[in-house]
């Protein structure tokens, strides 16, 4: 380049100092908020681990068994994308599954029992993907969609009337036979149609795996009954949560020769901790006391810090962020469309499409302690009268309110993000699509749907992570800082992971300040990482198919 | 299928077709309007409750008055107090996010390879992912004690007497919401200096220019309008941060400092707003979330004053993003 050549006298000399000096402090400032970040970061990892307490054995023992070897491998998977890749892949799907799982189980049987969750799986969700696979199989029954629709409005009417007879059916089931027939029978036949779909397994190798997900599921229990911690309930959901996805991961990863070192991530994890525990046994060194452990997630907050847990909370998180999904899910890929595809862009209406649009903008910039007021005005202290129905709110701190509120707030962020996943589809799959004769809906579906759904996810899947962290919304509606059970129901009153924090944050014990608080926040950053993880796998996958 | 123009209706199913592509119409329709709704009812219970409010406290005696006690007898309502707390939290973080991010924006389209920009970008997005409740915790039980580890270290070393921090103050606040509020300044003027076209850059090298001055005379001032713009949102982000500040910033408002006068010229000792810093600073966020866990069951005057004061904030942030949006739009510099 022209201005570092010494022939231009005539200037005087050029400095190069200044640029130098200039990039590398312009460097320095772009990491500087990730540094302090990290080193935050470190220390509360640091604490709710209880590293400090460690013997410097533990620590030897460790680096051999389980650091050397990590290094080793992220040093051999450098230089080869499709090893990262499918290392990433199998790591956050296993992260996903134990989420899924836990979610599972925190729904389908602590909030909802057994008896509950049959009595809806008959009259909503069976018949919906009844409907869906109905639909799939013939593509000309056009009364599907519709059908779903009209499914989804009356399904909880008609579960609702006839909850008693169901739940004593359900009961007569008893719980792992409503999981058996209600999970492990459908996800049969969704790994069947997997494996030969997307894996290309052989028919006869499917309907094995149809056949087999089942057997298994049955053949195990008497291996399951003889570990407490888990459930014969507890088994046939993981079975189904964890198994299926994490199963698939696996076996899409198998099928590339190039990605086969990607299992040696896994396994040197799982062996590389079995092998450090056995070192740390035999020559009796010190282990780290963790705050965050068994006890910390399964036991309520207590005055004392050994014996505090965040188990409320987390079921509350949990409860809290399956409405949320819910509700944005519809809502906001709903809105996204009628912007992209249907609203007018000229014309007398298009001012209208126009303010909506500024609109959505706009309430994405506002703070969320202003949703709480929203969520208090409209949710809490209300009472209006609509002909012979009294309109009174959800209630003060309920999962409700709290579900309903924290959708509004993450509502334009989900529409933003889905918008722009739909503009990604190029017009002239749209423009094909009515050529073939299709309607503007079987286009949307048909085309534009799948080909944005990847992009949707991902805004979704980022939307929910901010709303499982958000706070303030939460202490406007007068959701409970500190509470002893999980919410009992929609109407329960709950707490949530961060509430939990905030309550605790305060406390002025070391023990709390620097252990169970600590605990704390990192169990609420684990589940952020995990669906953030999961995110951006859906978003890499995206790309890799676009490309 | 043809049920396009004249064709014949084989299916048979053209009328229930439109009945159903006009039901998903309004169905979808309906969503859209729901973020109208929420626009509607947000300003509605914020003025509906705000109006009550001022029906007992002059809009006068609450914008001007000195201090805050909803629940301490004798009740007042002034939200300077207030609004100082937030100015406070907002000037640090802001001095700390806005240089940060600008030098960010500038080493990230200027100076940084597609690979470091690839790191780089995903973990500053973190920075902005991550709660703020658990920031405010990493406020007070990191930054607070590693602050005044320094302050004495400092006082010993040049035998300065700064006073150390107490146990809630402005300044951890400040650092955690500017750290915070980095990513929103570095990407959105990162796209602005993106989008300035390779050619104003060439004609620069051209001339003989160096890359610093090819940075700094021509790209900063051709992407302005978004540096402005994302200092505007990164600020109306740091008015409306509340968690962070509730837990670090303590829920005391700053006092108003002393207004001194120097040839007829009334100012602020600077040492005054510093000294500020030091202590607790509760802003307007920070008020509202006190009186929310104190009484949400609404009637109170106390109770009213939350959607007062929510509107105040509600009214900052909307304009400031107003301005943001035109700012952008309005002093763009269009390229071909």
């Amino acid at each position: 380049m022209a201005t570092t050549s010494p022939t231009e006298t005539e200037f005087g000399e050029v400095s190069r100092i200044k640029g130098i000096v200039f990039k590398y402090v312009s460097f320095v400032a772009s990491i500087v908020g990730i540094l302090a970040l990290g080193a935050l970061l470190a220390y509360v990892f640091w604490d709710a681990l209880g590293l400090e307490s460690a013997g410097t054995g533990w620590y030897l023992a460790y680096t051999g068994t389980l650091l050397v070897p990590l290094l080793a491998f992220f040093a051999y998977a450098r230089t080869r994308p499709a090893v990262v890749a499918g290392a990433f892949e199998l790591f956050s799907m296993t992260l996903a599954g134990v989420l899924l799982t836990g979610a599972g189980v925190i729904i389908l049987s602590i909030i909802a029992s057994p008896e509950v969750w049959f009595a809806y799986f008959l009259t909503v969700v069976g018949p919906i993907v009844g409907l869906y696979v109905y639909g799939q199989y013939d593509r000309k029954a056009t009364w599907v969609g519709l059908a779903m629709l009209g499914v989804l409005l009356l399904g909880p009417v008609v579960g609702t009337l006839g909850l008693g007879v169901l739940t004593t059916i359900g009961a007569l089931l008893g719980s792992p036979g409503v999981y058996f027939l209600s999970l492990v029978v459908p996800a049969a036949a969704v790994a069947a149609y997997l494996s030969t779909e997307r894996l290309d397994f052989s028919r006869r190798r499917s309907l094995g795996i149809g056949v087999g997900l089942p057997v298994l599921a049955i053949a195990a229990v008497p291996l399951v009954d003889t570990v407490p911690a888990i459930s014969r309930s507890v088994w046939l959901i993981g079975l189904v949560l964890f198994g299926l996805p994490v199963g698939f991961t696996v076996a899409n990863t198998a099928r590339t020769r190039d990605r086969w070192p990607a299992f040696a991530f896994p396994a040197i994890l799982v062996l590389g901790f079995l092998a450090g525990e056995a070192v740390v046994t035999t020559i009796g060194a010190t282990a780290p006391t963790p705050w965050l452990d068994w006890q910390y997630v399964t036991s309520g907050p207590s005055q004392t810090a050994a014996e505090a847990g965040l188990y409320p909370a987390i079921i509350g998180s949990i409860f809290l962020i399956v409405l949320v999904s819910v509700f944005t899910f519809v809502f906001g890929v709903g809105a996204a469309i009628y912007l992209e595809e249907y609203a007018p862009g000229s014309g007398p209406l298009a001012a209208i499409t126009r303010i909506i649009k500024v609109n959505i903008s706009n309430l994405a910039g506002v703070p969320s302690v202003v949703y709480g007021l929203l969520g208090l005005g409209i949710f809490v202290n209300i009472e209006s009268q609509l002909g012979p129905f009294t309109y009174a709110g959800f209630g003060v701190g309920t999962v409700l309110t709290a579900a309903m509120t924290l959708s509004l707030l993450i509502l334009p962020i989900v529409i933003i993000s889905a918008q722009e996943a739909i503009r990604s589809v190029p017009d002239s799959l749209r423009q094909a699509s009515y050529g073939m004769g299709a309607t503007r809906w079987q286009t949307i579906r048909n085309v534009v749907l799948p080909r944005s759904l990847p992009g949707i996810l991902t805004g979704t899947i980022l939307a929910l992570g901010r709303a499982i962290g958000e706070t303030a919304p939460l202490i406007m509606i007068g959701a409970a800082t500190t509470k002893f059970s999980p919410p009992s129901g929609l109407f329960g009153k709950l707490t949530a992971m961060p509430m939990q924090i905030f309550a605790w944050a305060f406390e002025p014990s070391d023990e709390f300040r620097y252990g169970v608080v600590a605990a704390g926040v990192v169990t609420l950053l684990i589940v952020m990482l995990t669906m953030n993880s999961v995110a951006i796998l859906v978003r890499n996958k995206y790309q890799q198919e676009a490309n | 299928m043809s049920n396009e123009g004249q064709a014949p209706d084989l299916a048979g199913d053209r009328g229930f077709r439109s009945v159903r592509e006009s039901a998903y119409k309004y169905a979808l329709a309906g969503c859209a309007v729901l973020s109208v709704l929420t626009t509607v009812s947000i300003i509605g219970v914020l003025v509906l409750d705000a109006a009550q409010f001022f029906a007992e406290v002059p809009v006068l005696e609450f914008l001007t008055g000195t201090t805050f006690s909803p629940n301490l007898e004798p009740v007042s309502f002034g939200v300077l107090p207030l609004v100082l707390g937030t100015i406070l939290i907002t000037i640090g973080a802001g001095a700390l996010a806005l240089p940060t991010g600008v030098l960010t924006a500038i080493y990230l389209s200027e100076y940084a390879s597609d690979r470091t920009r690839s790191i780089l970008k995903p973990m500053l997005e973190v920075l902005a992912g991550v709660p703020t409740v658990v920031y405010g915790y990493f406020a007070i039980v990191y930054v607070t004690p590693a602050l005044n580890t320094v302050i004495t270290g400092l006082n010993g070393f040049l035998g300065t007497e700064f006073g150390t921090l107490g146990l809630f103050n402005g300044l951890s606040a400040s650092i955690v919401v500017g750290i915070m509020i980095i990513p929103m300044v570095s990407s959105i003027s990162e796209d602005a200096m993106s989008s300035v076209p390779d050619s104003l850059r060439e004609a620069g090298y051209g001339l003989g220019a160096t890359k610093f001055n090819v940075s700094l005379t021509i790209v900063v001032p051709a992407a302005v309008s978004g540096i402005a713009s994302s200092f505007i949102l990164a600020i109306s982000r740091a008015i409306g941060e509340t968690m962070a500040v509730v837990l670090a910033a303590g829920s005391q408002p700053p006092d108003i400092p002393p207004v001194q006068q120097a040839f007829g010229i009334p100012y602020v000792a600077p040492a005054d707003v510093i000294g500020l810093f030091t202590e607790s600073s509760a802003t307007m966020t920070v008020a509202m979330v006190n009186i929310a866990q104190g009484d949400i069951s609404g009637g109170s005057t106390a109770y009213q004053s939350l959607f007062a004061i929510g509107l105040t904030l509600f009214v900052i942030t909307l304009a400031m993003n107003v301005v943001s949006d035109l700012v952008a739009s309005r002093y763009r510099e269009v390229y071909e």
